[in-house]
């Protein structure tokens, strides 16, 4: 530091109040963190990758793959044909209708070793896979968003420039959600993509159902949301625990057992406001129905169907509880 | 109009299944605006905690305390008085990815300090060259001046350093030592400085406040305070020690001999009237020294450590 010892006190700013923005500071920090680049990079990659795969599987299936089906489909058939009638009479006898019993009737194109890309039947199948993909990637960075900030003690640092701690947090907060939208967005439009380049390259030409799009791009709009709740819950997390890791384990032991558990001994009643369930109710066309097996039934055992709304209020009540404590307790808690 | 006041503040910390710890009991502390205050204490003396109760990373416990920074009450008006006070606690925090300039400019944009200030402030503390390098690649001393440089960015009336030599080499403890007397002394910047480097404090310091077991103990310009702790002993050189010394002692002196052939008078409180008493017995001082101790050894005395 010699040359400190040559230089005059500091001219800075003094006198007129500084006009910073905590907020581009946290998107500039946001921006600028190797692990979160990393992060983004690899799904990327991934991403490439799976578009890789999908060209190698799908194809336009020629006159000899055709034959091999139909030489396996009529192997297949004889016993299928047996095994329907008597579903089908179980099912009239019932009064269930046959399709929901005993499934579509077998078909040639199910035989295919080669099949081309369906995209009226695998788009909301593919949204749904991204959307999971981006959620994943959205908890580990909003957990380690701020779990690195409790690591290096960095929050500390910054109240000393910004002493006011809901502010500081919010401005996480913000910045979390900024760009968990952003993932959710880019991941629903890289499957849109990906979706293109298969199609263009091994397309079934079948058309395209009525209100196709408008129902895909409102999952998709739904998945977008997902991924910013599931982000704030991995940062909620993190900043209870102050810790990344701790953060990760806390949704492992949660998903892995206690989920499990509650599904086991609480049924119906406790799946409804499990977070899986909401979760996957959130992004479904339509939601999704959960049942009771454990309950007696003859036909059908009892049923609740969670929907969209549900799914979206039961998650944000999970993030608005996880994230609402953590900043409570920062606001009023001794820092060291 | 004192930088820092704090009158009253205790602060109790309570460890689960622990007992309670006072670190701070009914704390009385004044940093006068400009110049160098030295923080004195040993280790759970309070230091580092007064300066989180200052800045607002600790809550003090409920009572009438009451602090003022920059004549602001703290931390009702923290927010407004944050801009003008640069502070270092203890280790520098930083992520330890980006590299020191990142860092600089993260605090920087929140603030709202032009980016010029940056290069100015690691001109200051001569890591321009390594600004680049990743915060996680610098040594202890770098770190530690990076540390430096970000307190400084808001050029503030109110410079607090918590140990601001730790790490350093001697090259740059001293200059560390050279920037803050001449921030102290640059007739706009009050700065605190809190050490447990004695021979530092006494060096760098104007003023300084001791504290023990969270309470302040001693206070004021260092001199008064060295004074305050002294023994009051005089030191005398003359031509006849053995005779001098015989002389003062008739006339009610405790005295002792001293090296190289001198007297030392103790508990003298005026210093002329050893000058008198001698010369009225043909005895003429050629040197008369107060012995003042130095600061390790009245803030031994003041705080009833051992070394």
């Amino acid at each position: 530091m010699s040359a400190a010892t040559q230089h005059a006190a500091p001219a800075g700013p003094t006198g007129t109040r500084l006009k910073g923005s905590l907020f581009r500071a946290e998107l500039l920090r946001f921006r600028s963190r190797r692990f979160i680049q990393v992060l983004l990079g690899l799904s990327v990659l991934g991403w490439l990758g799976a578009i890789g795969i999908g060209l190698v599987l799908f194809d336009h299936p020629t006159d000899a793959d055709y034959a091999a089906a139909q030489r396996e489909y009529d192997l297949a058939i004889v016993g299928e044909e047996e095994w329907r009638e008597q579903c089908t009479a179980d099912a009239e006898q019932s009064g269930q209708p046959v399709v929901d019993v005993c499934g579509p009737p077998l078909a040639v194109e199910d035989f295919l070793q080669v099949q081309p890309f369906d995209l009226a039947s695998a788009a909301e199948a593919g949204a749904m896979g991204f959307a999971a993909a981006a959620a994943v990637l959205a908890f580990l960075v909003g957990a380690t968003w701020i779990g690195a900030e409790w690591s290096t003690r960095s929050i500390v640092a910054l109240l000393f420039w910004v002493p006011d701690r809901l502010a500081v947090m919010a401005a996480k907060i913000g910045v979390l959600a900024l760009a968990a939208a952003g993932i959710g967005a880019v991941a629903q439009a890289a499957w849109l993509v990906m979706a293109w380049v298969l199609d263009s390259a091994a397309g079934s030409g079948r058309e395209l159902p009525d209100g196709f799009w408008g129902e895909l791009l409102a999952a998709q709009g739904r998945a977008v949301l997902l991924t910013v709740l599931v982000a704030l819950i991995g940062f909620g997390l993190a900043n209870l625990t102050r810790n990344t890791g701790a953060a990760l384990g806390i949704a492992f032991v949660y998903f892995a057992i206690l989920e499990g558990a509650l599904g086991a001994f609480l049924g119906l009643a406790a799946q409804r406001w499990s977070l899986t369930v909401n979760t996957v109710a959130l992004v479904v066309p339509g939601g999704t129905r959960i049942y009771d097996y454990s309950a007696d039934y003859t036909v059908e055992p009892p049923s609740y169907l969670v929907t969209n709304l549900h799914g979206g209020l039961v998650v944000s009540a999970y993030v608005a509880v996880i994230v609402g404590v953590g900043v409570w307790l920062f606001a009023r808690r001794d820092l060291h | 109009m004192p930088a820092v006041e704090m009158v009253g503040v205790s602060k109790t910390y309570r460890a689960k299944g622990g007992r309670p710890f006072r670190a701070l009991d009914d704390l009385h502390m004044t940093v006068g605006s400009g110049g160098v205050h030295g923080l004195l204490g040993p280790n759970g003396s309070g230091k580092t905690t007064s300066i989180r109760v200052l800045l607002g990373l600790v809550r003090p416990d409920p009572g009438p305390g009451q602090m003022r920074l920059l004549d602001r009450p703290v931390p009702a008006e923290l927010r407004g008085v944050i801009e003008g006070v640069g502070a270092l606690v203890e280790t520098p925090l930083f992520s330890p990815g980006l590299s020191g300039r990142m860092n600089l400019r993260l605090l920087a944009t929140a603030a709202g300090v032009p980016r010029a200030r940056i290069e100015e402030c690691l001109e200051l503390v001569d890591l321009r060259e390594r600004a680049d390098d990743r915060f996680k690649g610098y040594s202890l001393g770098m770190k530690q001046r990076l540390g430096i440089a970000a307190a400084l960015l808001k050029a503030p009336r109110l410079l607090v350093l918590d140990e601001p030599s730790n790490g350093l080499d001697p090259a740059g403890i001293r200059d560390v030592r050279e920037l803050v007397r001449r921030l102290g002394h640059d007739g706009r910047t009050t700065v605190l400085v809190s050490s447990h480097l004695l021979a530092e404090v006494q060096q760098m310091c104007d003023s300084v406040t001791i504290l023990a077991r969270g309470r302040q103990v001693a206070s004021g310009p260092v001199d008064q305070v060295l004074s305050a702790a002294g023994t009051g002993d005089v030191r005398v050189a003359l031509p006849d020690p053995a005779a001098a010394a015989a002389v003062l002692a008739a006339a009610g002196y405790s005295v002792s001999p001293a090296p190289d052939g001198q007297v030392l008078v103790h508990g003298a409180p005026a210093t002329g009237a050893i000058t008198r008493v001698l010369a009225e017995h043909g005895h003429y001082v050629e040197e008369l020294v107060r012995v003042t101790p130095d600061l390790e050894s009245a803030f031994l005395a003041i705080t009833g450590e051992r070394a």
